[in-house]
């Protein structure tokens, strides 16, 4: 421990800052909230993003109803938000069978159970769509996909650990995507299956045939022919002609493609959000960056003798002024790690928060090179915030601290 | 040839009037290898900066301080911290033991920054001095006298060729006087080293074979000095 004079300082450093433990811990602790919510409102936002341009569920673009892009596509691939209307069933058959859409799959939408969206469709989204490239839905053991004119349904993974559902239970939908009691259907349904978990937006959905939900007791008959939305598969620069067709010649229909910019806009959205942590964020690291000022120069002033004891038996003015440099060192590393720790918690209650809401699965410990920079980032301030007090070190005067004048 | 020779000395302080106050004047004085020391003179005469003249600690105005062989005022002041490191032990009046180690580290400390660390040794002086079971207590821990003797460990663990004490006694009752003192002269016998001690009691010095006035090696009247 005491062979080296890097060890040596290593040691003067760590001690000084066990005697103020208090001053220390909260200069750390600072330099960790302040990290953390850096990180937080940088990467949550990012993954989130890219979580949610992930969990398309293999789909190119949405054809529905005349209106908002972003709204089609948080209905009809995310089961967030009100159908902006119909589209007929014609409209769902000229679409499947225009060239260059290679998948074509109408939702219906309009019932609910417990809060869980229910989504009438084909059963051959299950039996041909890959969700994920190479990956096509699964059911668990024991279970099947529903029969498109049965009163079965199909669960995802989420939705059928929350509510307890299992094969052979039976439920009775609710009118309108929000749950009210008052609003029972009486067709009572079958769970045939559960499908094993995907990650995506399908895992919190009861799927049941789109017959069920045209037809459910009470709904209006004028909509028995009609669909909320058409999920497409497209091939080639179909997007192009279908975008042309659709969004800017047609009045009939809105295709929302691509996915990605679409989604994107709406973070961009979120921006002003973003830069108002970003602001609360910064001014917490200057905070941070302050108090390890202040922690230090006290350290350093109540020290003052100690070093001039140091120097006495023999200790240069370098080596002490590396300990204050080491001090603020130790603190930066404690708040950087800790910072990691606070994203941490944030980040996992983020994904929890939005996997509940959503269905989307995000990874906040994804790396990339930003996540790494921000411990050289913040090692590097917390030496700089070091600096002044170190210098005040190096200056001190030995004689002076000894009190020699007698 | 004398270990320590010192020539036409002077130092002296900014008074508050915006003069300046002259200290130490010391025209010549001298201490051979292994020898041992006392020197008696009143409080705030001036000894304590005579012991930081020759430690390196201040710079003197004019004069010379040879230390075996070498002028310590004309070393750079990286030069001085390397000569305290290896070659000087000091000894405060208020121990100035570092708080947050233990008896050990403290002793162990004083060798490091000479690289010449050797923990039995560091342990063999604690022992000596009657501490080897309090080895990692912290001075807060110790009784005046314990933390006076561990600062006399201290003061030897980098086998000084010359020890300097302050009023080491001076805040200890007589009998752990006595016995710091003791042990100070003993173990600088043991080592080798030469031991230069000032105090303002008689007793204390008293206890030395070579004994000085401080008055008659200081030609500024501590009167002066006061003022």
């Amino acid at each position: 421990m005491f062979q080296s004079h890097f060890s040596v300082i290593i040691l003067l450093a760590w001690r000084g800052l066990k005697q103020h433990a208090f001053s220390s811990f909260v200069a750390a602790f600072t330099i960790s909230m302040a990290g953390g919510l850096f990180l937080s409102t940088w990467k949550i936002k990012e993954e989130a993003q890219k979580a949610f341009v992930n969990s398309s569920g293999g789909f190119d673009a949405v054809l529905g109803a005349r209106g908002s892009k972003l709204q089609l596509i948080l209905n009809a691939m995310f089961h967030l938000e009100a159908s902006p209307g119909n589209l007929s069933w014609e409209q769902y058959e000229l679409i499947r069978d225009t060239r260059g859409v290679k998948e074509a799959y109408p939702i219906a939408v309009g019932d609910n159970y417990h809060g869980y969206r229910l989504v009438g469709t084909l059963p051959e989204l299950f039996q041909q769509h890959e969700w994920k490239t190479g990956r096509k839905y699964e059911v668990q053991g024991g279970g099947r996909i529903f029969s498109a004119d049965a009163k079965e349904a199909l669960v995802g993974d989420f939705v059928a650990r929350k509510l307890g559902l299992s094969v052979r239970s039976k439920f009775h939908p609710y009118h309108g995507l929000d749950f009210d009691e008052k609003k029972r259907h009486e067709d009572t349904y079958v769970v045939v299956g559960v499908l094993e978990p995907t990650g995506t937006p399908a895992d919190k959905v009861i799927w049941i045939p789109i017959k069920g939900i045209q037809k459910m007791e009470g709904h209006d008959p004028a909509a028995a022919q009609s669909v909320s939305a058409v999920l497409l598969v497209l091939r080639g620069a179909a997007g192009f002609q279908l975008d042309m067709k659709y969004n800017k010649q047609g009045n009939q229909a809105t295709l929302a493609w691509p996915v990605a910019a679409t989604l994107a806009s709406f973070f961009d959205k979120l921006s002003w959000f973003e830069d108002i942590l970003a602001l609360v964020a910064f001014f917490v690291a200057l905070v941070g960056a302050l108090i390890v000022f202040a922690t230090l120069r006290t350290v350093m002033h109540e020290k003052k003798r100690e070093y001039a004891i140091l120097r006495c038996l023999g200790a240069s003015r370098l080596v002490v002024t590396c300990v204050v440099l080491a001090q603020s060192l130790l603190l930066s590393l404690t708040g950087a790690l800790g910072a990691y720790l606070a994203y941490g918690g944030i980040g996992f209650t983020a994904a929890h928060l939005i996997r509940e809401q959503t269905g989307v699965v995000m990874d906040p410990w994804s790396l990339d090179l930003g996540y790494l920079a921000f411990f050289p980032i913040v090692i590097v301030l917390g030496f700089v915030s070091g600096l002044i007090p170190a210098l005040q070190a190096y200056r001190s005067s030995l004689s002076e601290n000894l009190s020699p004048k007698s | 040839m004398s270990f320590l020779e010192v020539r036409c000395l002077k130092k002296s302080f900014p008074s508050p009037e915006g003069g300046k106050t002259l200290v130490v004047d010391v025209d010549k004085f001298s201490l051979q290898f292994g020898t041992q020391s006392g020197m008696k003179g009143e409080s705030g005469s001036g000894k304590t900066t005579f012991l930081h003249l020759v430690a390196g600690i201040l710079k003197p105005d004019q004069g010379e301080i040879l230390l075996d062989g070498r002028e310590v005022s004309k070393l750079s002041e990286s030069a001085r911290d390397r000569l305290r490191a290896e070659s000087i032990g000091y000894v405060f009046q208020s121990f100035n033991l570092l708080q947050g180690f233990t008896c050990l580290e403290n002793v162990l400390l004083a060798s490091s920054f000479a690289g010449q660390v050797k923990k039995p040794w560091a342990k063999e002086l604690l022992d000596r001095v009657g501490l080897s079971q309090r080895m990692h207590y912290y001075p807060r821990q110790l009784s005046i006298g314990q933390q006076q003797r561990v600062a006399v460990a201290r003061a030897l663990a980098n086998r000084p060729k010359l020890v300097l004490a302050d009023e080491p006694t001076g805040n200890l009752d007589p009998k752990n006087g006595q016995k710091a003192l003791s042990l100070l002269k003993e173990l600088c016998r043991e080592n080798g080293s030469a031991l230069l001690l000032v105090s303002h009691e008689v007793k204390v010095i008293d206890a030395f074979e070579h004994q000085l006035r401080w008055e008659d090696v200081n030609q500024v009247p501590s009167s002066t000095i006061e003022e």
